[in-house]
């Protein structure tokens, strides 16, 4: 039955970790907030970007932001679709849009911060 | 057990029909909100791209981006990020502390909490029309 459910394992790493990378994504999410979208004036040019990527701690941390980011997203999105009994086919399509689209995605983040 | 595809009444039917106490209706928003939340960092690094193609094509999307349209939609945004880190705390608490004895009074402090940063936000991101809305006033 697991076979068609598409979950194989117990799932526990990912549960833990979708809330360690929680709990550490409300500090950074809601601190890039109040940083970046509370003043429209403030780092929302090109040339405020790149005084910023000048600096490598910048740099290491968006790109932690970014894959934490993601993953947590998209592992919070297959386990939605893991409580619900899919046939194979469709388990494993979702999984495979899934996996696909976060390793795109993660690509296209870490090539803009590494441009610079 | 037989292998079901689906609830005898369909998936949507038999999630309507669940009793909604205020612990199941967090349930769903935090669903809901996680699947906007992720929808929206495809967008976010999608949009930050033009950080590659230099100067011009950045700023020129940075304007779009501070007009009228596009800043409320980034305030609607921030309370989905509010409710789901929030709520998102609680579920740790009652996952691992002892957040289920407690964890409707938790819920009334996340929505609370969210409400009060949700407006301070809008207060923040909107304080020039703001201060020249009182201003025209006087």
């Amino acid at each position: 039955m697991y076979k068609h459910t598409g979950s194989r394992g117990s799932g526990a790493p990912g549960w833990v970790l979708q809330r360690i990378t929680g709990l550490l994504l409300v500090i950074v999410v809601i601190g890039h907030y109040f940083v970046m979208h509370a003043d429209p004036a403030s780092g929302h040019t090109y040339a405020a970007v790149l005084e910023r990527m000048h600096h490598p701690l910048w740099k290491m941390f968006d790109l932690t932001f970014i894959t934490v980011g993601l993953w947590h997203g998209l592992n919070g999105t297959w386990g939605i679709f893991r409580d619900y009994k899919m046939k194979p086919a469709v388990s494993l399509t979702i999984y495979g849009v899934i996996i696909l689209s976060g390793i795109a995605f993660w690509v296209l983040g870490v090539n803009t911060i590494l441009s610079f | 057990m037989a292998y079901q595809p689906k609830p005898p009444d369909g998936w949507l039917k038999t999630n309507l029909r669940y009793y909604k106490h205020p612990g199941s209706w967090a349930w769903i928003l935090h669903r809901i909100t996680g699947l906007g939340l992720t929808a929206y960092i495809f967008v976010h690094i999608y949009a930050l791209t033009t950080l590659t193609q230099g100067p011009k094509a950045f700023d020129d999307e940075m304007k779009l981006f501070s007009t009228p349209v596009f800043k409320v939609l980034e305030w609607l945004l921030f309370s989905l990020v509010l409710y789901h880190a929030f709520n998102g705390v609680r579920i740790v608490l009652v996952d691992w502390a002892n957040g289920a004895k407690y964890h409707k009074k938790i819920l009334t402090v996340v929505y609370g909490l969210g409400v009060v940063l949700f407006i301070g936000m809008g207060i923040l991101m909107f304080r020039e029309p703001i201060a020249n809305m009182f201003a025209s006033l006087k």
